[in-house]
Formats: C-alpha cells, structure tokens, sequence
C-alpha cells in the first residue's frame, strides 16, 4: 500500500506537468475546432430548415456525401473496436497502448455516424419511427437497433477498461480526479479479485463485441448496399465482407495516426517497434482488402451486365474516375503499401504516419465510390443519369459534424484516464 | 313573388312525380317480391329523413331479405379484402398502341399535383438498330405495383406497404425520408420530396393539391408533409375511391392504357395479362408487377 500511495503520487505530479506541457497546444487545437463546429453548426441549422434542397442529391442519386461519410464513420468505429479486441480478447499486449483510445475511438466514430445518417433524413424529426415502428425485413431498421447496442457494449467495455485508472485518479486532487470521483463508486477498490473480475468482463465484452461488431455492425451496414438487387454493382455476396476488412483497415490506420501525432504533439517518446508492427497489420489488411476488391469488379465486369458495366465505366472511366484512380487507389493503396514496404520509410515514424494519414483519406474515397457511382447509373438506360458532387453546404456541414466528433474525442481525453498510464508503460517497457 | 313561392314548388314537385315510373309496375316486372320492394323503399326514406334507425331497419328486413335472394344477400358487410375477395388493381399497357406523346405523364402530373421534379409517370423513348433498319420503342413506366415489393421490404419504418387491393401506398405520415426505398426500387418509380413549387411559375400552385391515399392535406406549404418524404403513383388512388379509372388510363390518346381487377377472371386485364403478347418489366427480379406490358 505504501509503495501504491508513492506511486499515486509520482504520478500525479507527472500529470500536471503533462497538462502544463498540454495546455498550450491543446488551447489551440480546441479553439480551432470550436470555429469548424460553429461553422459548420450554421450549415447544420440552415439544413434543417431549407430541408434536403441544400444537397445536390435527386431522386437518382438520393444517397451522396453524408451517406458515405456516415458508412466512413461505421468502418472506422467497426476496425477501431476490433483492434481493441485483440488486445483485451487475444492477448496482443504489444498493443496495449492504444487500446482505451481504440475503444473510446469506436464510441466516438458511432456517434459521429449516426449524426451524418441524422443529417441525411429528410424527416429528421421522425427518427424514432425507425425503432417504434421497426420493420424486421429491413437491414437499415436492424443496424439502427444494432449501432444502439454496440454503442451501449463499447461504453461499458471502456469504463471497465478505465476502472483502475479512475480509482486511482479519483484519490488524486486533479480535474480528472474530480470527472472519476463522479463516476466511480465511494468504496471501489483495486485489489487482486477486482483485476481478475474485470479481466474477465473485458473478455466477455470482447467476445460478444467481435460478432456484433462484424456481423451486426459492419457486415450488416455492407448489407444494407448489398440486399439492393436493383444496383448489381452491391448485390454480391463479398460486399459485406469487404466492408469488414476495409473497416480493419482504417480503424488500423486511423489509431496509428492518432498514437504518432498525439505522441509528437505531447513531446513524448513513440514506441517504435509498435508503430512498426502495427503499419504492417494495417498493410496486411488493406492488400486482403484490394484482393477482395480485385475480385468483386473481375466478376461484375465479366458478367457483362449493362447496369454493372456502366457502373464500373462511371467509377474507373468517367470524369470523375479522379476518385477511384488517385484517391482510392495512388493514395489509399499502392503509396502507403510502398512505404510499409521500402527499406528506407519501413522504420521511419514520420513517414508511417504519413501512410497511414493517406490510407484513411483513401478510405473516405472508397466510401465514395461506394455510394456514388451506382446511384449515378438510373435503373433504366432511358431515365436521366445521376450527376453528382456534394454542394459547399454538404460539404460544411460535414465539417461541422467532424468537428464535434473531434471535440467529443478531445474532451473525453481531457477529462477520462483514456492515455495509458506510467503504469502500463513500465509494464509494457519491461 | 314570395307569397306564390309555395304554390309553385308543389307544382315542380308534380312535374318531378309524374317523371318517376311507377314503383309497382317496376317491381311487377321484376322477379321479386313486389310488397317487400315497396315496403323497403317507404322505410328507406325514413331511414333518411332519421324517422326510423338502419339497425331497425336492417332487424325488420334481414329474414325476409335471406328468404327471397338467399346466398346473394350479405348482412351489410361488403367483400371480406382481407380474405382476397376484394379487387387486385392491374395496369395493361399495350406497346403497340403507344405513340410516346406523353399525354399520360401530363395528365399525372395535372391529377396528382406533383412538385417539379417529381414525374409519377414517365415514357422512357429509345431507338433500337441502325438506321434505316431502326424501331422506336416508347415504355411507359408508371409504379408496377410489385407484388413483392422490393421498396417495402426494405422501409426500416414499414412507412410504404402493400394494400389489400395491390396497391403500394406511403404512409407520409411516417416517412422519415431516408430514401432506402428509392435506392432498392428496380423501376426508378420512386421520387423524393424535395420541397420544390410551381409557385414561380404558377400563382396559387401551391393551394391545390391532390388527396394522395385519400388524405387530403391542403396547401402545400415548407416543411409540411408531404415535403421531406418519398412520394409515388398510387394507381391514382383517390380516383379508384370514386369509381374514376386512374388519370394516365383515362386520357391515353390511343388507349393503350387498360385497368381493372386481376381476381376477375372475365376483366378485360386478365384476359390481356393472358395473352402471349405479355410480359412484365424486370421479372428476372421477382417483384412480380401488377402492370402488364403486351409488346
């Protein structure tokens, strides 16, 4: 006990010198998305009252950038949960550093989803109709049931993973003392049993997380585009699936990207050997990834069917082919791969983070693609073509809705013990 | 002229009486029972004028009435539609006789008051082959009224169902727009309300509307429903409700348009939908139209 209280205190010196050292940068940095919210928060309100005019979408492209940002958000929530799984479900301790940020990452991307699929709702006021009046055939009604649950599970899983921290913490006098006084019970304590039972809980979590987030989230979110038999270009059984392996792919980035800047911003040391292992596991997933893709546009292209091909002549051979060929591919793929694999940037942290900074904007262009060119082909050859590209107010409340999901992120590092503590790093450093 | 005014309308009323056939005559000729006519029609008009109740009125006749017309006589109910006696709508649309005027994308737009952007109906025109040997096809496509609706299936809200009588209908009340159905729909027969008016063009465009589903909702004003929901034909609905073909139907320049009842084996649609000529669009799909095409 007495070594714990040294420790206590060792550390919550270090704390407020890691806030001192904080403070500067993370004024500006919540000050900056303070302006992007409320900038975008003007779009957001002028949204709701001139309706879904303020998009460029029609009755033959409805769905469009909200759309493919809120399936952007899902993926990543999606990959950055699963990470977390294999820490607290397999025992990958290698990673242990960012697994709190990957669960607490997940909440945030779900919320953040679920705001886009807000703004895209022509009736936003009615949104519970989809659970008062749940039709079972349908796999929107169904993901919205299971975004609910898997946002309740993560939250669930995340306390637990943070419970010693906020025991601890909530003997100390600092702000986050003062959030986990709130949130902890007055006798909670640490002790052998207690770490035995909530390793055991964040196993169970994990393991009823990993088919909810697979099946239920992510798979049945690549459902929703995949029942659609009247778009060929989604109606593949391997649609789902890419959409799993697309979200491993950018939740891995997204958490490498976030470990090396906030790590760089706080002048703290980077684990190289993680970063290194963990750009190799988000490489492995992206080269399944354009596997399976390689496949799905082989199969449709040799199907020869009209609506197929004019879908995949709009995204790889049309004006704005730019988003297939550049973004999803230079960027998103043959780069960041070269990177990871090219002896001279393999063990560079600088240009890592740069890969896995491009594999997530690659990403938001598969989402794109996703969404767009199939809604650009009509369901008759006849019928007008879609001619879409999101207006400045999609785009700015896009931005709105990013900015708070950051802000949320920012603020529930600033309040809740999410970054490993000195603790876990001796541990890890042994 | 006040004072005469009495005088006068009992001679109107004569005129009126001496017009009227006979009530015996007519029930004489008939095969049924003169006395029983007469007495329902006396109390009938008491019925009316709220001397006697329907409930007497149907306790007083209702064992003479299964008496004389037996099986025929039903007590007061109509067809049972949720046994599927009731009528399934269908559409035959005779290709040949099509000429692409679009007369019945006109009349859609007239009858349901449509915004811009919305058309219920459209005629797809395409040219096939190469000159000179070339073909102009003109597809009408008006909702087919899938039987397995691919729309419905996938209504996260069951805001779009199908009706007993084969309809597809939207409840706009419900509708959250999420436009799923837009998406899944194999026909594009499905439009989204974005809020657009005439109003520009057109003074007083937005005070008449249409009672889609029979409701009638008045002006269309911002943010009302149906503004912010998914929209589509509805076999024009609010005229089927008055006994009224719907409107394409109606004023199809070359009658090439045909309506009625599928349960009805003797209706000139089912004759047509048996006809080798037809066909439906997209059946490799399985949403089994209820509009039928004759090519």
């Amino acid at each position: 006990m007495a070594n714990l209280a040294v420790d206590l205190k060792e550390k919550s010196t270090s704390k407020s010198k890691i806030n001192v050292t904080l403070s500067k940068s993370f004024k500006i940095w919540i000050s900056a998305l303070t302006i992007a919210f409320l900038i975008g928060g003007y779009f957001i309100v002028e949204r709701f009252f001139t309706g879904l005019a303020a998009t460029n979408l029609s009755s033959i492209t409805p769905w469009g950038a909200w759309i493919a940002f809120y399936i952007f958000f899902v993926g990543l929530s999606a990959g950055s949960f699963l990470l977390s799984t294999l820490i607290y479900v397999f025992g990958m301790e290698e990673y242990e550093r960012v697994g709190k940020a990957a669960l607490f990452t997940a909440i945030v991307c779900m919320i953040v989803a679920l705001t886009f699929v807000l703004m895209d709702l022509g009736r936003p006021e009615r949104m519970l109709n989809a659970i008062i009046y749940w039709n079972v055939t349908s796999p929107l009604a169904w993901e919205v049931h299971f975004y609910l649950v898997y946002i309740g599970l993560l939250t669930v899983e995340l306390y637990i993973a943070m419970r010693e921290d906020l025991v601890r913490a909530a003997k100390t006098n600092s702000l986050k003392g003062f959030v986990a006084k709130l949130i902890t019970f007055k006798n909670a304590t640490i002790n052998a049993a207690t770490k035995k039972r909530d390793h055991m809980w964040m196993k169970i979590l994990g393991t009823v997380g990993i088919p909810l987030a697979i099946l239920g989230v992510h798979g049945g979110t690549g459902t929703i585009f995949a029942v659609v038999k009247a778009r060929p270009a989604w109606h593949t059984a391997l649609f789902p699936i890419i959409f799993v392996v697309s979200a491993m792919v950018s939740g891995t980035a997204l958490l490498l990207a976030m470990y090396i800047i906030k790590k760089k911003v706080q002048k703290q040391p980077i684990d190289q050997g993680m970063v290194v292992s963990l750009a190799k596991l988000m490489v492995g997933f992206l080269i399944i990834d354009l596997g399976l893709q390689f496949y799905e546009y082989l199969i449709g292209w040799y199907g020869l069917e009209t609506e197929h091909l004019d879908t995949l002549a709009t995204m790889m051979a049309s004006e704005k082919a730019w988003s297939f060929w550049i973004v999803q591919m230079l960027m998103g793929a043959v780069i960041p791969i070269t990177i990871v694999f090219w002896k001279k940037t393999s063990q560079n942290v600088n240009a890592l983070l740069a890969a896995a900074v491009l594999i997530v904007i690659g990403i938001i262009g598969v989402r794109f693609n996703i969404v767009v060119p199939p809604l650009v082909v009509p369901v008759f050859h006849e019928l007008p073509w879609g001619n879409y590209a999101p207006t400045i107010k999609e785009w700015m409340v896009s931005v709105g809705v990013v900015a708070m999901g950051l802000l949320i992120y920012s603020f529930g590092e600033l309040l809740l013990p999410i970054e490993e503590t000195s603790d876990e790093v001796s541990h890890n450093g042994k | 002229m006040g004072l005469f005014s009495n005088e006068k309308k009992v001679d109107y009323d004569k005129i009126v009486d001496k017009m009227l056939p006979d009530a015996k005559k007519e029930m004489d000729e008939s095969q049924y029972d003169t006395e029983l006519g007469l007495n329902m029609a006396r109390d009938a008009r008491k019925v009316i004028s709220g001397k006697l109740k329907i409930e007497d009125f149907h306790k007083v006749y209702s064992s003479s009435l299964t008496k004389e017309f037996g099986n025929y006589y039903a007590s007061g109910d109509g067809p049972d539609i949720r046994k599927g006696d009731g009528p399934k709508w269908a559409m035959v649309i005779d290709l040949k006789k099509c000429v692409g005027c679009d007369t019945c994308t006109v009349s859609c737009k007239a009858e349901n008051r449509t915004p811009p952007g919305i058309s219920y109906n459209v005629v797809m025109e395409s040219l096939e082959g190469e000159f000179p040997n070339i073909k102009a096809v003109n597809l009408p496509r008006p909702c087919m009224q899938c039987d397995k609706p691919a729309c419905a299936q996938v209504c996260p809200t069951r805001a779009t169902y199908k009706m007993e009588n084969g309809i597809v209908a939207i409840d706009n009340d419900r509708c959250i727009g999420c436009r799923y159905c837009i998406v899944a729909c194999p026909y594009g027969a499905r439009s989204f309300d974005f809020g657009e008016s005439y109003e520009q063009e057109m003074q007083g465009a937005n005070d008449v509307t249409s009672p889609e589903y029979g409701v009638e909702r008045g002006n269309r004003e911002k943010g009302k429903t149906p503004i912010g929901t998914v929209r589509k034909c509805s076999f024009c609905f609010h005229r089927l409700q008055r006994g009224e073909e719907p409107a394409c139907v109606e004023t199809c320049i070359g009658d090439a348009r045909f309506f009625g009842d599928l349960n009805d084996p003797n209706s000139v649609v089912s004759k047509l939908a048996a006809s080798p000529r037809a066909f439906r669009l997209k059946e490799e799909l399985g949403t089994h139209p209820n509009v039928i095409y004759l090519r």
